[in-house]
């Protein structure tokens, strides 16, 4: 496996690091990322043993084509160095950095996987980044995190611990997070990365995580992180296109291949010019219908 | 998912909730006998942060597991176990028992507990190392131990007395091998290698009798734990089933033991009760045999007695009730020993 | 490779294996539970055994607990408990695994 910069990531969903059941199913579900955890979900007295299960299961189980993340522990834990060691050796596909306050944090952390690419002989590059955003600081030196390297993935804003630092907690309407939510995003497109709200862990409340979701997506999300494979296909079906977006996507495609054929510089649909944000937002909207099976291989409609 | 949690049953509210999950469990004693020993409670919490199940530890013994099982078949109960299990191992301990109603002894045996005793009303199982079979093949033997003819006698000599020599004496003169295990517990005046050391020193004369520590395996009423049990008359009923069992059918049988030897009990009741019992169990795989007990001018000679001349501080009269090297140590350790009887223990038990 | 202490790691959960190792001297003994025990028994113990032996242990008592555990959870779990018993869990060998 190898980290790839742009892909699909609408789900993100998390899996204990010390549960070989949970590890051993996670690739069934059809999640674009898959974040196995050493930190939180991992007691103290129980970090080796998980660091040695998640470094077995990258190694040896079949996730299903799912994009492997791991969040190590923290830099200010005596577990960080092993955990980034045994990451890099199992070929994880990007490592997540908890608690991420400065750009500082992310080139330490990537002078730390390229000293261990070289110690096992791996390419250099063959691993990403991401960023946790946890507290009022990381969200204020989110812009400077998101450009801190070139391997930088995406930024997660984690909701429970900077409510937290906010002095307050979730609430339902999620005004509290309305801040680094904007700024977050903000800071991940300005820097050309991806953007990933916080997990909703209220399994019961179906109408509440429909309505959250929503609000992400339409605020310009890339995905959500998850905690219950059930949600996987709540987020897809948010994400999901219309079919007029996916008509539009197909000129896009359309026009593109015709002013290549041409051999034209320029591309035009319906006697305007397509820039580089339309081109890119036609191939997310068709790659998310196939992997929604929206369109078959043709590119033909086949949604509802 | 489940969540594993921390409960502090020193809080009304949190003891509350657990007495009312354990009831409904169909445990209900709670008496400060069973609880005041727990040193750590988890608790399992549902999505809805409702508590459906539970265990505790004391010590190295496993107590009030209970699980409300709606989910997959026993996911519940062995996350309750693995928890506690992880938790003794944090403090290093890799050995671990658990007294429960027979009908959960498959429960355990399913993670690995291994059966020591199962009577109709109670089970005894252990887990983890080292095991029972670690702690009899550490026992001293002898060459053709098979054809020796072996006895055995278990006592807490709380001291040896000269009525535990007699007792050892009589065993020694009528058996190739005689094993003295003394009782592990830590729950009486004289500490247990206090207690092993004066046994040793009393019967050095007699060259076949071997001194072992009982380890875990002779179950004392003291420490048996009675909360599964119906009622709590039942405690000494159930603890003499399960005693003679794990004796009967894990120590016995490895050492070929076939003779056990015990003291009559011409005061107690409730001993003279339990050694009726216990031949009564034993039988006849193993011969129960009662020993008269030595008198001393005309008085029976008793560890409790001892004990009570050591709150009175008469050695002349502890002299006549037991042997030299339990005098010696009694004469040099009286203050320690009246300083532990007046911090409160228990000198009337045995 | 020397045992200190007994130690333990995995747990009782469907699709684990609880590993309890301590000295031994009589080469890798291993007591195993598991509910497929016939089917599977022997190459349950043989993962656990060249687990131990790669790391550089010979003698070793093994009490396993399996709850359906896939190999690679079983080489994860006896290099955890083995690092354990040897107190060198600071130092993760995954040239072992």
């Amino acid at each position: 496996m190898t980290y790839v910069k742009n892909r699909l990531r609408r789900t993100m969903m998390f899996v204990p690091g010390n549960n070989p059941a949970m590890i051993k199913d996670a690739g069934i579900y059809g999640a674009d990322s898959i974040m196995l955890d050493l930190e939180d979900s991992v007691s103290l007295t129980e970090k080796d043993a998980a660091r040695m299960l998640v470094y077995e299961a990258i190694k040896t189980v079949d996730f299903g084509g799912s994009e492997i993340v791991v969040r190590v522990n923290g830099q200010d834990t005596p577990f960080y160095d092993e955990d980034v060691r045994a990451m890099v050796k199992a070929g994880v596909d990007v490592i997540r950095l908890p608690k991420t306050e400065s750009a500082a944090m992310i080139q330490k952390l990537v002078k730390d996987i390229e000293h261990w690419e070289d110690e096992y002989g791996i390419e250099k590059g063959s691993i990403g980044v991401m960023a946790a955003i946890e507290s009022a600081k990381g969200v204020l030196n989110a812009p400077e995190i998101a450009t801190a390297t070139p391997l930088m993935m995406g930024l997660a804003v984690s909701g429970e611990d900077y409510t937290a630092d906010m002095h307050t907690h979730r609430y339902p309407d999620g005004r509290e997070l309305e801040f680094a939510r904007n700024m977050v995003l903000q800071a991940a497109r300005a820097a050309d990365v991806y953007a990933f709200d916080t997990v909703f862990s209220n399994m019961k409340d179906t109408e509440g995580f429909y309505r959250e979701t929503n609000y992400i997506h339409e605020l310009g999300y890339d995905g959500k992180s998850l905690v219950n494979p059930r949600q996987i296909a709540m987020v897809n079906k948010v994400f999901n296109p219309t079919k007029e977006e996916i008509e539009q996507a197909k000129n896009v495609e359309n026009a593109i291949r015709e002013a290549k054929a041409k051999g034209s510089g320029v591309i035009s649909l319906n006697g305007k010019m397509v820039d580089k944000p339309v081109v890119e937002k036609a191939t997310r909207v068709l790659e998310t219908a196939k992997a929604s099976n929206l369109i078959d291989e043709e590119g033909n409609y086949i949604g509802e | 998912m489940d969540k594993v949690v921390d409960l502090f049953l020193s809080d009304a509210a949190t003891r509350q909730k657990w007495e009312n999950l354990l009831s409904s469990l169909d445990l209900h004693n709670f008496s400060a006998r069973e609880v005041d020993q727990i040193d750590h409670t988890i608790g399992l919490v549902d999505e809805d942060g409702k508590l459906v199940g539970t265990g505790s530890v004391a010590g190295n013994v496993l107590k009030y597991v209970g699980v409300i099982n709606e989910d997959t078949q026993g996911a519940r109960f062995n996350k309750v176990v693995t928890n506690l299990l992880q938790y003794l191992a944090e403090q290093k301990i890799y050995h671990s028992f658990v007294f429960t109603k027979a009908k959960y002894a498959s429960s355990f045996e399913h993670l690995h507990f291994n059966l020591l005793a199962k009577t109709d009303e109670a089970a005894f199982l252990e887990n983890g190392m080292p095991d029972v079979n670690d702690f009899l093949s550490d026992l001293p033997k002898v060459e053709d131990q098979a054809d020796k003819k072996i006895a055995a006698i278990v006592m807490n000599a709380n001291p040896f007395t000269l009525g535990h020599q007699h007792l050892v004496k009589m065993a020694s003169e009528e058996n190739d091998l005689v094993y003295v295990f003394v009782v592990a517990n830590d729950v009486s005046l004289f500490n247990f290698n206090e207690r092993m050391k004066l046994v040793q020193e009393g019967t050095k004369q007699f060259a076949n009798v071997k001194v072992v520590s009982g380890g875990d395996y002779m179950v004392s009423p003291a420490t048996f734990p009675a909360y599964f049990l119906k009622s709590p008359d039942e405690l000494i009923d159930v603890q003499t089933s399960v005693d003679a069992a794990v004796f009967k059918n894990k120590i016995a049988p490895a050492l070929n033991i076939a003779r056990r030897y015990i003291g009559q009990e011409p005061i107690s009741r409730t001993t003279h009760f339990y050694n009726v019992s216990l031949a009564h169990e034993l039988g006849p795989d193993i011969e129960v045999i009662t020993v008269k007990r030595l008198e001393k001018s005309g008085q029976i000679v008793t560890a409790t007695q001892v004990r009570q001349w050591i709150k009175d501080g008469d050695l002349a009269k502890i002299n006549k009730f037991v042997p030299e090297s339990t005098y010696e140590f009694i004469k040099q350790n009286m203050s320690e020993l009246q300083s532990r009887i007046e911090k409160g223990m228990n000198i009337d038990g045995n | 490779m020397e045992i200190k202490t007994t130690a333990v790691a995995g747990t009782l959960e469907s699709s684990d294996i609880q590993i309890m190792i301590s000295k031994g001297s009589n080469g890798i003994e291993i007591d195993l539970e598991s509910e497929v025990k016939k089917a599977y028994g022997d190459q349950i113990e043989k993962v656990i055994t060249e687990t131990l032996k790669k790391y550089g242990l010979e003698n070793a008592k093994v009490k396993a607990t399996d709850k359906g555990a896939l190999d690679c959870v079983i080489k994860a779990r006896t290099l955890a408990a083995a690092q354990r018993a040897t107190e060198t869990q600071d130092k993760p060998d995954l040239e072992v695994l």
